[in-house]
């Protein structure tokens, strides 16, 4: 039963952090029964105006009103206290306790001694009434990750909660298991809850939303139907300009076999086997995307094929030279570049500056160092070189790499990798949490670096990232590659069916 | 519901952080004020003496400078270890290790060399000798990832029982009725850098050395790489930075660093080896670094300012007879101010609900 009463009413929310006006001044209004989708670039603001609603944060002015009653948020534990209740992107799961146990060390109880049996059959009573598939008594570690995220959408309705904020809930999940989650999150919808779902992936506001609300820069841009609007409309919104969403891809054929991988295995940090025998090669102005769910292999393929991680078995040869087990600086030299997941734990030095990171690696070679003397001169003219080209924001190289965005710490990692014109090119997730103008640009660097010849490994759990980019996929599951095939008419379907381990 | 809330700052600069230690500083100044009063003593007295006693003539400042020296020396060492994250909690055993060098090269050349070849051997011994006791927990850290806060810490009792072995056998001066060494030839003495008074040019070597370790971090490129390394091991990893190897030089480097300490205090003053050769040298030099917010340049004002704390008390005792043991309760005060002024740079207290 869906009913048009308003639960949530925001108004003249504003949010202002030193560098930026997070939120200005936003209002809207949300029925029960109703799956708001927040669409916007990073920065626009939604995380802030989600963190607003669940307590986390408090605004600098504005007012919110639940059931016509005003609220103040002291702690998200008000926000729960009162029907509010968030999936943050990061989940907050005990791994060594069942589903049920994580449930009941949330839940405030005066008893000292836990009864689980009232709290396993009310989530028993939750997964029956909206069809969820959860083990309810397997332990965290043992479940997938879009599993767990059932048990945090679980921990958030047994507090019986009126509205359920999402941030990027599929972002982790195969295309089977988004689909699940949005016929799940209909019924919720249909039971009367309401939904507000941050995404900037415009498939599924299309999919799942009943209204868009996207913000630029912290305001409201737009307000609108679903049903009244259209990829394109909502890509415009968001980026206040026209963008091309599908890159156009010719393809060039590929040139002279240039790196050669066979039989490689690598240890994870548990000394198991997270990669086991895995052989590819790649062309010359060639892109090889891995798909696949992250934690299937993908870290540990990555560290060895930059030589941060040594392989156990097998070999990996750049034009025929062996560089097997040979140190970062050796694969560096060689020609071999790398775009890491995580930029900011991986790719950079947060409290350097933006020109100390865009020489991290070569700062030993010229023109950057002299007899060992860094040649600050150089560095600084290297720096305003690559800033400008790659309109890099704050437009300075003095400025301190933790005050960039994460598209523009991206584009710092993507400059310096680039600009060493690599033979190679090592990226995983070159896109994750970038919004759509930054995802575009990133896209058409690769490509220009695949024209240009370089060989491409690009490992992404962005499906759509790897059919548009990839000249031909493989699947990577359980540190295998179970499944190899030109890009050019390759089925989403049965992509997402050998990520989830389904063999045909 | 919680009136109050903590949150993080975004971003801080240099000019709200100095303001923050100057605050910090008056708050700690104000504190020992109140103990002094509380010790029977008039403050103002009180603090006319210490004035006079650290900067009233020009002999007070020679002291001042004097009493700075070894901590200038131990606050660049700690102040090297931990841009690189390495908490070297051993400068103590460290400038120990760099005297018994100089007193062991003093004692095998003997006194018929001039001090033109006898203090640059002097110097090299402690280089040499402190930056080996620093390497130890380096290579350590760097082969078995053993945690170089306890292995300084632990190395810190193993030399100074050394110490005590040496002064109550092998090196013990046979002529004296206390545990130290002979008197050390004239030569290995420092000249003094201002006439009739103590200070010698110890003072000016540390200055010097702060100067370099400057340049080092930030114009070198294993300077780049060790502060790579201090911020982000991993991404330094990445990017083909060997941080075993940084590792290891950069304690070696903090090591020597606190050595020459050892050295400007032995053949440089003294003259004698004695079993308390530092008064608490290095880890007052953690205290010093911190204060010069581990920057090489702010270690200078900081080790200075803790030398007129020594010999501000002293005056401070003579004149109004506030025992000197104040001294260590100031210093720890002000870490304590500091340690809260750092937190308060970094958070701000906010009131809930209030306005824009």
């Amino acid at each position: 039963m869906r009913s048009a009463e308003t639960l949530l009413r925001v108004e003249g929310i504003t949010k202002r952090f030193p560098q930026a006006l997070a939120n200005d001044g936003i209002s809207f209004a949300l029925r029960r029964g109703e799956i708001l989708c927040l669409l916007g670039e990073n920065g626009a603001g939604k995380s802030t105006l989600a963190e607003i609603l669940c307590g986390a944060c408090r605004p600098d002015a504005g007012t919110i009103h639940l059931d016509g009653t005003p609220r103040v948020f002291a702690s998200p534990k008000d926000a729960i206290a009162v029907g509010i209740g968030m999936v943050h992107q990061h989940f907050a799961l005990v791994p060594t306790l069942s589903a049920a146990e994580n449930v009941a060390i949330g839940t405030r109880s005066s008893k000292t001694l836990l009864d689980i049996g009232p709290i396993t059959r009310r989530l028993e009573e939750l997964c029956a009434q909206y069809e969820i598939e959860l083990d309810l008594h397997a332990r965290i570690s043992q479940l997938s990750v879009g599993e767990q995220q059932w048990v945090e959408i679980l921990k958030a309705l047994h507090g019986g909660i009126r509205l359920l904020l999402l941030d990027e809930p599929t972002a982790a999940l195969t295309p089977q298991e988004v689909s699940k989650l949005f016929a799940n999150l209909g019924k919720m919808r249909d039971s009367g809850l309401a939904i507000i779902c941050i995404t900037h992936k415009l498939d599924e506001v299309m999919d799942i939303s009943d209204r868009v609300m996207v913000l630029r820069s912290g305001k409201v841009v737009g307000l609108v139907e679903t049903a009244a609007t259209s990829r394109e409309e909502l890509a415009r919104l968001m980026v206040g300009r026209d963008v091309v969403l599908r890159i156009e891809n010719r393809r060039p054929p590929p040139g002279a076999k240039l790196l050669d991988v066979t039989g490689i295995s690598v240890l994870n940090d548990e000394g198991r086997r997270a990669v086991r025998g895995v052989s590819f090669a790649i062309r010359r102005g060639e892109i090889l995307g891995v798909a696949g769910v992250s934690g299937n292999g993908q870290k540990e393929l990555f560290d060895a094929m930059v030589g941060a991680r040594p392989a156990v078995e097998g070999e990996i040869r750049l034009d025929g030279e062996d560089l097997t087990n040979r140190s970062p600086a050796y694969f560096a030299e060689r020609g071999m570049g790398g775009i890491p997941d995580d930029r900011i734990h991986q790719g950079l030095v947060m409290d350097f500056r933006v020109d100390e990171n865009l020489i991290l690696g070569r700062h030993r070679h010229r023109p950057f160092a002299e007899r060992s003397l860094l040649r600050w001169k150089m560095i600084a003219g290297f720096a305003h070189g690559l800033i400008r080209d790659y309109e890099i924001v704050p437009p300075s190289g003095a400025s301190v790499a933790r005050v960039l965005s994460g598209g523009n710490l991206q584009k710092v990692v993507v400059a310096r990798e680039l600009s060493q014109t690599p033979k190679c090119l090592i990226v995983s997730q070159p896109t994750r949490g970038l919004d759509v103008a930054a995802t575009e640009y990133v896209h058409r660097r690769l490509l220009q670096e695949r024209d240009r010849g370089a060989a491409i490994l690009l490992m992404s759990e962005d499906l759509g990232e790897i059919v548009n980019l990839a000249t031909r996929i493989a699947v990577l599951f359980r540190g295998e590659i179970v499944g190899e095939m030109a890009a050019q008419g390759a089925s989403i379907e049965e992509i997402g069916l050998l990520m989830a381990g389904v063999r045909r | 519901m919680k009136p109050w809330s903590v949150e993080r700052r975004q971003e801080v600069g240099p000019l709200p952080q100095i303001l923050a230690i100057l605050l910090a500083l008056c708050g700690a100044f104000a504190v020992s004020a109140a103990l002094i009063a509380v010790a029977g003593a008039s403050v103002s007295r009180a603090a006319a003496a210490a004035w006079l006693g650290a900067f009233g003539d020009a002999r007070a400042i020679a002291e001042t400078l004097l009493q700075a020296t070894p901590i200038l020396f131990t606050g660049l060492g700690v102040t090297l270890a931990f841009r690189a994250r390495l908490f070297n909690i051993g400068a103590e055993g460290q400038l120990i290790a760099g005297a018994m060098g100089a007193v062991w090269v003093c004692m095998l050349v003997g006194g018929g060399v001039p001090p033109a070849v006898l203090i640059p051997l002097v110097l090299l011994a402690a280089l040499v000798c402190g930056g080996l006791w620093g390497a130890i927990p380096g290579v350590l850290k760097a082969r078995y990832d053993a945690n170089e806060i306890i292995v300084t810490v632990m190395l810190n009792f193993v030399i100074f029982f050394l110490l005590a072995y040496l002064l109550s056998g092998p090196w013990r001066d046979p002529a004296s009725f206390y545990n130290q060494t002979p008197r050390l030839p004239a030569a290995a003495r420092f000249p003094e850098l201002i006439a009739e008074t103590r200070l010698h040019w110890g003072f000016v070597l540390a200055l010097i050395a702060a100067f370099l370790v400057h340049v080092f971090l930030w114009r070198t490129a294993l300077g780049y790489e060790l502060r790579a390394v201090g911020i982000n091991a991993l991404a330094a990893r990445y990017k083909g930075i060997r941080v075993a190897r940084v590792t290891i030089v950069t304690m070696a480097a903090s090591g020597a660093i606190s050595g020459l300490a050892g050295a400007a205090e032995v053949p440089g003053l003294h003259q004698r080896l004695v079993l308390d050769v530092s008064a608490g040298f290095g880890f007052t030099g953690i205290i010093v670094a911190m204060l010069g917010r581990l920057h090489p340049l702010g270690v200078i004002p900081a080790a200075i300012l803790f030398g007129a704390s020594v010999t501000g008390t002293s005056a401070m005792q003579v004149a109004v007879g506030v025992p000197v043991a104040i001294n260590q309760a100031i210093q720890a005060i002000i870490l304590i101010f500091l340690l809260v002024s750092d937190a308060l740079v970094r958070y701000r207290i906010r009131r809930i609900g209030a306005r824009g």
